[in-house]
Formats: structure tokens, sequence, C-alpha cells
């Protein structure tokens, strides 16, 4: 088991540093504006935009940059590990800012993964056990409208609900949890559902689909004939073999949602790394898309790496050598 | 100038072309929907602005920022300098007044020296609250010329003597800059530069404390740290520790993704300054990120933001455009801006003056205007830098082009383009021709209408369509030889012409990054250095003109450039401007009639708006 | 003699369908005592399935009629409520089922599955239903039991799941074992070996045992009493000898003659022609009419009902015991001559 955990991490190391070249020879190929050009003001005389280079460490060839890149993510740099280095546009270290915004993400991702967690994999195995209801078809409509339904849509319909109109939420913006919890509640609770609706209508189908599966398979018969309760049937004999696999693609998703909840963050003005590493690209500034490519690549490759070990964990017929 | 304001601000006027014309801001220029409607100024209060993106240039740094909204921000809040505006609207905002000096001086009589008087009982704020002295002016002129601070406009101050023995590293001060005493700075040029007391107006020759700012030699360190000599600091400067330069940490009243958040500056004296330049009224200024651009202007609107300095949605234009109870909110000023195309001298057709005459008359710049939006987005240009650069002194029905086919057809048949001289551009190379814009909504609405009209003279034009920053990396590149573009404009660096004309100097051509275009004034050895053709007639240089007017002061000064622009549009003919542009804002209920509009910056004049406080939310 | 374990009268089972309603099972009647092995025997769709399934409660009733009487003990299990029912299921009847590695859950480890079937009839700890279960796999054959328990379904080989399943439905010691095809998805070595096993424990724990298979040998093997099932009806019921050594009805003769006999040099093995009825539409008479060679005259309007018409063992055919001998006999000498 060890031996597999460590051949993996070395792995997932490999894969991000190949995200990060890769993202690296983006910036460079795809057409923009050249940052020495870009940030050497109204004239960009070569004096200036050698000034410039200097500055920002645009002064090696790009090979070299690289891979002073990557030794200064591995070393750190001047403001500590790892080191990301400073953004071309507000000259600030990069690190401090990244974290801060990474856990606004993570705010959001936990919350509305937790929600809808609980409603895809509630709807989903209330719809099974009741197939062909009332119920049953209404919650597949609710599944399909959430799932059409994009988020920008969805985000702005709810402010203009419930900010607008009824005047029960704040509207856009983050509060620190530590600076006022009730406020921080109040500005999340509407970005959370948003962001949850779309996957729990997803995660709904799913589970309804795995169920019906389940319910079907011969260990159930052998539970009931064991004289099981129905209710400990669903609970111990259906809903592990059924959330199982829901599980382990939950936590891709989170994982994708590290860099993903770009939309949800810019509708609701969350200082979040999606909307942040955005911005950033939109005004060439490298160091920032770097460094926010590094830190979801990580994220991804660990959260596969966790759910790969945790599906060993809840279904024993898969082991890791 | 102020590239990138636009690309926010124009990005977001999308599609203007719905709102009807006549309705909201009147007539381009100067008009104001609504200005401080003659109610008594409150003081006190917040005043509250969001905005998509700060968009500073150096990271807030004054040796750096050249965009208007940080050159706002800063003269009207933070750097005095020693002659400085009024932070009002139209022309009384684009006179020098005094500030940290006590007169505007002349210079000697060589034109050479000009001298200053500092007042008494002008202090940096916290954490320092001293005295400003000459030395620390000096020190601001000196931050200019190092190298790795990138400061924007070393041109200006090139001129003192010692400059350039500084800025190689070969001398330890500017000889040029004398300081006797502790309130008299004089400086000492090796050229006559008639404007030289406009850039002792901007933010990078204000007073900086060595004590703090020496301790940043790279360019945008010292932005968050930024000592303030007006009547507003940083919230939290008070607690920077400024005993050396390791002990120093960013103020936290300036986050640079976040918000920035001002205070009042208690060593800030006002018996110093003109109350009418700087009213100071609020006690706090907040100004915050928000990315959702739609939910700021739905904020002004329900009163819990007061402005943002972003130009709002063509739908919010609309919409207060057209509603009574909202047309006052909507707040419209000349920006001091020009939008224009230019034709490259050098590449065929356009090499031939006749073509570009025709093109000129061809052009239908009231077509162009409602495609843009109407007369609330600007009105139609017809020289190259707006009437407030020549501080209202241009003559007012000036109109070298006026639309007109039969005069179009009558100068291309003029040309050896035209070979069977019907009117017509027939010669191979009136076809095809590469046309660059941007794929924005007003640039798109103009692009037919633009093929429609060349088309009429024969010139067939292929439109390129790109993003903003690669449409200018496109025109930059001399080697591109792009013959004719639309993307471009420039606004004023402060109200010179000169600032206008850098773009026409030869001299100024670069392989990239250049900004001259059109390669007006471009030599036979440029042109193999920089790989473009050189016509056979030669290229029409207004470079002597510019130098001689460049040594001149008001209003001398100005009446001479006014010459090099009739000039350059009748005889030169590489600019073809279409629109001046108007600063389109919304303003809040609290703030719609305490709002006042700063010339200078092309911003609002913060410091001299008031809020209602019993109208915010 | 005392009262039979199982007593089954007149049961019928229908299921509603879009085609229509099926009777899967229609009018089925027999008994099975303590200490004996009950084999039931006929091709797929012959009902022997779905009558146990129904007996157990295990069929969804939203769609099932089940009529008739079925007694267990004394108790009517069809009169009973739904809880009453289950807490049958695995005490007094417990079951096991054809595919083991499908029919145990893969997530749990096996002890921890017999567990579950002792605590859910019994108030005892956790430590003391692990105890039972251990003793149950020690005795079912599993070599080292403790460790054995703790495995996973996956981890152990067929003949080895099946002994789990059988540990499993008769670690409450019910009165009643019912195996439904034990032993058709192991290897035949296996296969001899769960047979003894279910047999030992017949009788070591004094129980009833029904055998459900469609497979002759594996019922001739361990079976005392011998139901044969066609459409739905039993249309034989006797003693092993009786059944295999002088059947009584068509249906028999037609299964004995199709399977090869250890011994018999070069016979024939004659299939029955046609197909099983319908089960929608039942048509009146005798099920196997259509396919009957000896078919005569009432077969295809009386129903012939199972009785002794004088073999000495149930059957329902209406031709006469002799009828049936000579036929019988015929068919035998027929069948190890017909040698080319």
């Amino acid at each position: 088991m060890w031996q597999y955990i460590i051949r993996r991490l070395v792995w997932s190391l490999v894969v991000v540093l190949l995200v990060t070249l890769l993202a690296f020879i983006i910036f460079y190929v795809l057409p923009s504006t050249d940052p020495t050009i870009a940030f050497a003001g109204k004239q960009p005389t070569p004096e200036i935009r050698a000034e410039v280079a200097k500055n920002l460490g645009l002064n090696h060839s790009k090979p070299v940059q690289y891979l002073i890149f990557v030794k200064h993510l591995f070393l750190g740099d001047q403001y500590g590990w790892p080191g990301f280095g400073k953004s071309f546009n507000s000259r600030e270290p990069i690190k401090g800012e990244m974290f801060s915004r990474l856990l606004v993400t993570l705010q959001l991702a936990i919350g509305a993964l937790i929600i809808w967690l609980t409603l895809g994999i509630s709807i989903g195995v209330l719809s099974a056990l009741k197939r062909r209801s009332a119920m049953d078809r209404g919650a597949m409509g609710f599944a399909l409208l959430g799932i059409s339904t994009p988020v920008f849509f969805l985000g702005i319909l709810g402010l203009y609900l419930f900010w607008k109109v009824l005047g029960i939420n704040p509207g856009t913006g983050y509060v620190g949890f530590r600076d006022n919890p009730w406020d921080w509640f109040q500005h999340m609770w509407l970005p959370w559902v948003v962001l949850a609706l779309l996957s729990a209508a997803v995660y709904a189908r799913i589970v309804r689909g795995t169920m019906l599966d389940v319910m079907g398979e011969d260990y159930v018969r052998t539970a009931r004939a064991k004289g099981v309760s129905e209710r400990n049937v669903v609970i111990r004999h259906m809903l592990r073999p059924t959330i199982a696999p829901v599980l382990t693609l939950a936590g891709i998703d989170f994982a994708l949602l590290i860099g993903g909840a770009v939309v949800t963050e810019s509708v609701f003005n969350l200082p979040g790394i999606g909307a942040y590493v955005l911005d950033a690209v939109g005004q060439n500034d490298l160091p920032v898309a770097m460094g926010v490519t590094v830190i979801a690549a990580v994220f991804v490759t660990i959260m596969n790496l966790i759910v790969d070990i945790a599906y060993g964990f809840v279904d024993p017929r898969v082991r890791y050598t | 100038m102020k590239k990138r304001r636009w690309v926010i601000a124009t990005a977001l006027a999308a599609g203007a072309g719905l709102v009807v014309a006549g309705c909201g801001g009147g007539s381009g220029g100067s008009s104001s929907t609504g200005g401080s409607g003659g109610a008594t100024p409150q003081k006190g209060g917040t005043l509250r602005l969001e905005t998509q993106d700060f968009g500073y240039t150096d990271a807030f740094d004054p040796t750096g920022e050249y965009l208007g909204l940080g050159w706002g921000l800063l003269n009207q809040l933070m750097t005095r300098t020693l002659v400085g505006y009024a932070h009002r609207p139209n022309e009384p905002g684009n006179v020098l007044i005094p500030d940290l000096a006590e007169s505007v001086p002349a210079p000697s009589a060589d034109g050479l020296t000009y001298a200053f008087k500092i007042k008494q009982g002008v202090k940096f704020g916290p954490p320092l609250n001293r005295e400003i002295t000459s030395k620390d002016i000096a020190f601001a002129i000196e931050r200019i010329a190092t190298p790795s601070l990138a400061a924007q406009y070393p041109n200006y101050f090139q001129n003192i003597a010692g400059f350039k023995a500084f800025s190689d590293g070969k001398a330890k001060t500017i000889t040029g800059i004398q300081t006797p005493d502790d309130k008299t700075i004089t400086f000492k040029l090796t050229k006559k530069q008639g404007n030289f007391v406009y850039a002792m107006a901007t933010p990078a020759a204000s007073p900086m404390p060595r004590e703090v700012a020496g301790c940043f030699t790279k360019a945008g360190d010292y932005g968050r740290y930024v000592i303030s000599s007006g009547p507003y600091t940083f919230a939290g400067s008070d607690k920077l520790d400024a005993s050396s330069c390791k002990t120093l940490k960013p103020i936290s009243g300036f986050n640079p993704t976040k918000n920035q958040t001002w205070v009042r500056n208690p060593a800030y004296d006002p018996a110093t300054d003109d109350p009418k330049a700087r009213g100071a009224y609020v006690d706090k200024i907040t100004y915050d990120i928000n990315t959702n651009a739609k939910d700021i202007f739905d904020k002004i609107e329900a009163g819990t933001v007061d402005g943002s300095p972003d130009t709002p949605p063509s739908d919010v234009i609309q919409k207060y455009a057209t509603s009574s109870s909202l047309k006052n909110d909507l707040k419209i000023y000349s920006g001091d801006r020009t939008w224009y195309m230019y034709m490259n001298l050098t590449t065929p057709p356009f090499d031939d003056i006749h073509v570009r005459k025709a093109v000129s008359y061809a052009t239908n710049k009231a077509d162009l205007q409602k495609a843009w939006g109407g007369p609330v987005s600007g009105s139609i240009a017809t020289h190259i830098a707006p009437q407030t650069v020549y501080h209202d002194r241009f003559p007012k029905d000036y109109d070298p082009y006026p639309y007109d086919l039969t005069k179009a057809a009558d100068e291309m048949k003029q040309s050896k383009y035209d070979t069977n001289q019907d009117g017509v551009c027939d010669a191979s190379a009136c076809k095809n021709i590469f046309f660059v814009t941007r794929n924005l909504p007003q640039w798109s609405a103009m692009t037919p209408i633009t093929q429609a009209n060349l088309a009429k003279i024969g010139i067939a034009v292929t439109p390129r369509e790109l993003p903003t920053s690669n449409a200018y990396t496109t025109i930059q590149t001399t080697a591109n030889k792009v013959p004719i573009a639309a993307n471009a404009g420039w606004s004023k660096d402060f109200a010179d012409a000169a600032t206008f004309f850098v773009l026409q100097d030869g001299r100024n051509i670069l392989a990239t990054g250049n900004s001259n275009y059109g390669l007006i004034g471009l030599t036979a050895s440029q042109a193999t250095k920089f790989k473009v053709p050189y016509p056979a007639g030669g290229v029409p240089s207004l470079d002597a003109d510019i130098d001689t007017c460049s040594a001149l002061t008001d209003p001398e000064r100005i009446d001479c450039f006014i010459n090099v622009d009739k000039k350059s549009m009748e005889q030169v003919v590489s600019w073809l401007p279409y629109l001046f542009a108007n600063s389109v804002e919304t303003a809040s209920p609290a703030l719609t009639n305490g709002y006042v509009f700063d010339q200078n910056s092309g911003e609002q004049a913060f410091v001299n708006e008031w809020v209602d406080q019993s109208k915010q939310k | 003699m005392s009262e039979p374990l199982l007593e089954v009268e007149d049961l019928t089972v229908q299921f509603r369908t879009h085609d229509g309603i099926v009777r899967a099972v229609d009018g089925l009647s027999f008994t099975v005592e303590r200490g004996e092995s009950l084999g039931v025997v006929g091709e797929s769709g012959s009902g022997k399935s779905v009558t146990f399934m129904a007996i157990m409660g295990l069929l969804n009733r939203d769609y099932t009629l089940i009529e008739g009487e079925v007694r267990f003990n004394g108790y009517d299990l069809l009169a009973m409520s739904d809880k009453e029912r289950r807490a049958i299921r695995g005490d007094g009847i417990g079951m096991v089922f054809q595919d083991p590695m499908t029919s145990l859950h893969p997530m749990y480890r096996v002890g921890t599955q017999i567990v579950e079937a002792v605590r859910t009839h019994r108030d005892v700890s956790k430590d003391e239903a692990w105890a039972e279960a251990v003793e149950m796999l020690r005795l079912v054959g599993i070599p080292s039991p403790k460790e054995r328990a703790r495995s996973y379904p996956h981890e152990m080989s067929g003949g080895m799941r099946q002994r789990v399943m059988i540990a499993m439905g008769l670690v409450l010691r019910p009165d009643l074992l019912i195996a439904d095809e034990p032993t058709t998805a192991l290897d035949v070595t296996v296969q001899a070996q769960i047979l003894d096993l279910i047999d030992d424990l017949k009788r070591e724990l004094n129980i009833g045992v029904v055998l459900i298979s469609h497979s002759l040998g594996v019922i001739a093997d361990v079976c005392q009493r011998v139901m044969v099932m066609y459409a739905g009806r039993a249309v034989e019921l006797g003693s092993r000898n009786e059944v295999f050594l002088t059947p009584t009805h068509p249906y028999t003769w037609g299964l004995l003659e199709s399977i090869p006999r250890v011994g018999a040099d070069h016979e024939r093995l004659i299939p029955i022609s046609g197909s099983p009825p319908s089960l929608i539409h039942v048509p009146p008479g005798c099920p196997f009419n259509p396919r009957c060679p000896h078919r005569f005259e009432p077969c295809d309007r009386d129903r012939p009902a199972l009785a002794d018409r004088g073999s000495g063992h149930l059957d329902a055919c209406h031709l006469t015991a002799e009828q049936k001998a000579d036929i019988w006999g015929a068919r035998e000498a027929g069948r190890t001559a017909a040698t080319p």
C-alpha cells in the first residue's frame, strides 16, 4: 500500500511539472501582449523595456525563465516557500494573496460540496426507491432544469430574487468568517446553493441510476431472505455500493472547483482563486497564472490519489499493490 | 495615454448605439448634466466607490502611474505638487494654480531656469508628520531618473541639467536641481521646454520622503507605502513603522487586489491650500473591487454604492438617459481623448496625399458617431487634439474635411492610383488593404461604415478585428507595415498639445512599441532600419515645427501648436480623427448633487465631492 | 407421524404484467417433513423458484397475487403480516441461493454478514454473534474459521462461498432450509461436497430441506422425495425410487429419457418435442397435453388432479396405473435397444 502511495505521489509531481511547462508554453505561444511592453507604460522605449524585463525577471531566455520558476517553486524565493514570485501587475508577492484567495474558494467549494452531496444523494435514493412516482418524476425534472441552467444565469436570478426583490440577502461580496460569522454565512449561502444546484442535479440522476442497479442485485435478495428489515436493507446493503462511486466523482469535482468556480466567484464578487487567475490571464500577469496553475494541478492530483485510495477502503474488491 | 482605461471604459460602453441621439448628454464637448446642483456641500460621511479593476500601471507608485485614475487619486488626495490644478470641470480644471509653491513661476529671461518657493506649514502625514522640504522634491526627481523605477515621463524631465548623468550612474545628484534652503528649489534646463511647469504638476514630481521611498528601488514597490502630503492618507498609515527600511510593512489601507481606504490626514493644514481646489468634504473614501460589473451599477442605482470610475454598460446608460428620474444622475463631460484612424504614409495607396485626402472627404463621421452611441459618447472630431487641450482657443468651426463625395472623387482623380481619372481608385494597390480594428462592439459597428465609405472611392479594405491589446501590438510593430487601422486613441497627459504631438514626431519611431503609427517624419535611414519602404516623394515631417513650439510658453505655445494641428490635418493627412470622447459615469442619489469632474485627470474630483448622508443606503 | 413441517395447499401465484396475467404457480399442493429432503425438479419457468419466493414473502406484493394456504409449524404464512413473516425469514426458514458470488455482499466481510443474520433475530452482543458465526463456519467445513470469517467474498473460492451461504442460512438453526439451485454455479467436484454437506447438516440439525434444481442427477443424489413441476403445477410427487424407477407421468418419462445414463453404451437421447406452454393464456385440460405422445380424449378438457391412481404415489395424468407401467416399460426397452 505505501509503495503504491509513494509511486503515485512521484507520478503526481511529474504531472504537475508537465502542467506548469504546458502553461508556460501556452502563455508565450498564444498571441498576447509582450509583458515588457504591457507593463512599460506610455512610450515603451527600449531602455524602459529593458528595465521592466530586469524587474520582472524576463531578461533571461525562455527556457531559463522556466527553470528559474521551477527552482523557486521547490526552494523558495525571497518571499518564502513555495516561491511564487511577485505579480507583474501589482508588484506584490503572490504567495500571501494566493493562499488567502484559495481559502475563500475552499469555503465556497466545501459548502457547495456538502449541499450537493446531501441533496443529490437523498433525491437520487428516494427517486429510485419510489420509481415512477410523482416525486420521482418531479425530481428528475428538477435535475434536468439544474443541469441545463447556466451558473451565471442562476446566480444573477438568485441575486435579483433574494437581494433586490425580497431583500433578505445582503448582495455580493465577501465577509471573512472571523470578522462576522453571521454576515459571512449570509454572503455565502446563495453562492453555495447556486454552485451546488448544478452538481446536485447531476448527482441525483447518477445516484438514481446506480441505486436502481443495486436494487436488483442478488445480495439484496439475500438480505431480505435473512429477514433484515427493509429500512436496514436500504441503509446497509444498498447505500454503500451506491454512494461509493459517487464519492470518488465528488472528490474529483471538488478538486476541479478550485479553478472552476470562477463564474460563481465573478457573479458574487467573491475574491476567490478562480477570479484571481482570470484577471491575471487577461492582464498577461504570468507569475499569477503559473502560481494558480501549480496550486490547481497539485490539488487535482492529490485529490485523485485520495479518492483512489479511499475507494479501496470502501470497496474491498479494489486493492492496490 | 490612458490606453488601459479605454479597455474597461469602452468595453463596457458596448453597443451604446442604442442610446437615442438628443437624449441625456446633449451635444458632446463639455456639457454636464446636473453638476453640483446648487445645494450646499455637506461635510462628513464616507464616499463609497467600486470598480471592476484598479488598473494601476505602477501599483500606485507615483513615479510610475500614468493613467488618469491613478493621477486623479494621487494628485487630489495624497500627492501635492509644486503647482497643481483646481480639480474642476472644463477649462478651469486645466489651468495650473499654485499648490505647494507660493506661485506659478515664469521661466527666467533665457527660458532655462525655473525657481519655486515652497510654502511654510506643509507637512508629510503619518507616520512621519514632518515638514516638507525642497530636498524631498529633488529626491522625487532623482527617482524619475532612476532606471530601475521605470518612471513614465522621463522625457519631460530629461532637459534638467545633469539628469542623464544621474540616470547613467555617473553622478550622485542631479546638478541642475539646486536646493539652497529648505523652502527654495531651482531647476536649470539645458534647453527651452515650454511645458516644464506642467511636468512639475505630475504626481511623479510630488515630494517623496527618502526615509520611506528610498527603501524601494524597483518599480511599483513603493505603492503600498505612499506617504501623503494631501488632505487624505491611507487608513492605517499611522501604524507604519518607518524607523528603518526593514521594519516597513504594507499599509493596511491599500490591498492591491481588494480595496483602498483613505481617511483624513491629520498633518494637512487647509490654510496652506486652496479650498476651491481641495474641498475635502468627506471624512473617508472607500474604493473596493467588485468583479461583477452589473452589480456595481445596480448598487449605485440602489444607493448602496456612490459611484464608480468605470463606464457603465450600454443598457445602464440607456436606462438613465431615457428616465426622467435618473437623467440627472448620468454625468457626461469631455474626456480630452481623441479616437482616430490613421493611414501609413509609406504603404500604397496611402503614400499619395491625394488618396489620403480623398479618404478624409469620403468618411462620414456622423455615421461613425452614431455607431459609437451618438452624442452621449462624444462629439465629432475635426482636428488632432480636443478643444480643452488648447484651453478653448482652437477655432470653433474648423472642419477641413466635411463629408463630401464629390470632393473625394476630385482628390482621387489627381492620384496616380486612379489610372483612368474617374474618381475611383483602380490600381491593384487599392484592393485587399489590410485594416486593423478592435473586436469590441463600437468598433465592429464602425467597420461596415468605413468599408462602405471607402468603397465609394474604390478602396477595398480587408478588416481584421482583434482584441484590444493584440490590435495595439500589431500596429505598434513597424515592420508589419499596417496600412490603415481604426483601433487607436489618445488622451492628454496634461493640457498641452505637445503631449499629443509626441505621436507625430519622427524621432519617436520605434521598431516595436511604436506609437507614431503613420510614420510621420520618417527619414530614409530610419526606413532602412525599420524595414519599411521609403516613398519616392519622401515623407512629410512635423519635427521642426514641434521643436519650435516646444520652446514656447503659453499662450504663444498654444497658438503655435494650433498651427501644427492644422498643418497635420491639411498637409500631412495621416491622422483621420473622428470622435472626441466623453467621460460617462453614473452617480448614486447621495452623490448626484455633490458630483464634480476633474478635467485634469479625466476622472471624478473625489477631493471636491460631497455626499448627502441621509440618502446613503 | 407428527405434523408436517411445511404444508402447502392449493398455492396459486399470479403476476400482473404488461402482456397480461401470468399464472406462475397454479394450484400447487405438497408437504415437507422434518428430517427429509424434498427435491423440486423442473425446467426454467416451471414455477419452482417462484413457489418458494412466494412462501418466503420475497415477492413484490404490488403486482403479485398469492392465494392458497401455506402452513409452517402450524402458522399460515400467507395470512401473516409482513413483519411476522420477516421474523420467520432467516430464523424459522433459511434460504440458500444459486450464485454465492453475487448473493453475498461484496463490501462486507463474510463474518459480518453472518453476524447480521444473527443479530436481526436475536438480542445478543456483537462478540457473541461473531462467535456463533465462527462456529457455524466451522460446522460447514471451512478451515481456520476464525481467520476466514474476516475474509471478503471475493477472497474465497466458489465452493467456500457457498458454504458461507449455507452457514448464513443455518446459523439460527431454522427448521427448514430452502436451497435454490445451490450447486448450479459450482464445479462438478465441488457440487458433490456441497450436497454432502447439506445432507450431513440435515441429519445433524434434524431439519427439513427443500432442494430445487433443474438437474435430475443432483436430485437423485440426495433427496428422499421428489416433486416434478411443469407449467406451475406438480405433475408427479413421490419417493425418490418411485419417481426415478417407476415414473408415472409422460413428462417425467421425457425428462428421464433426455439425460444420459452412466454405464449405458450408445444410447440415444430423446428430447421432448415442443416447448412449455404460455402461462398467460392457460388452456384448459392437462398442461402437458400438446406435447404428450400418449394423450387421449379427456386430456384437452379435464385438468388431471394430483392423485394416487393406483401406482402407489401421486401423479397428475389421466392414464391408468397399468397403462403407465406398460408404456414406461416399452419406452425403457426401446431406449436401450435403439443402438445402431
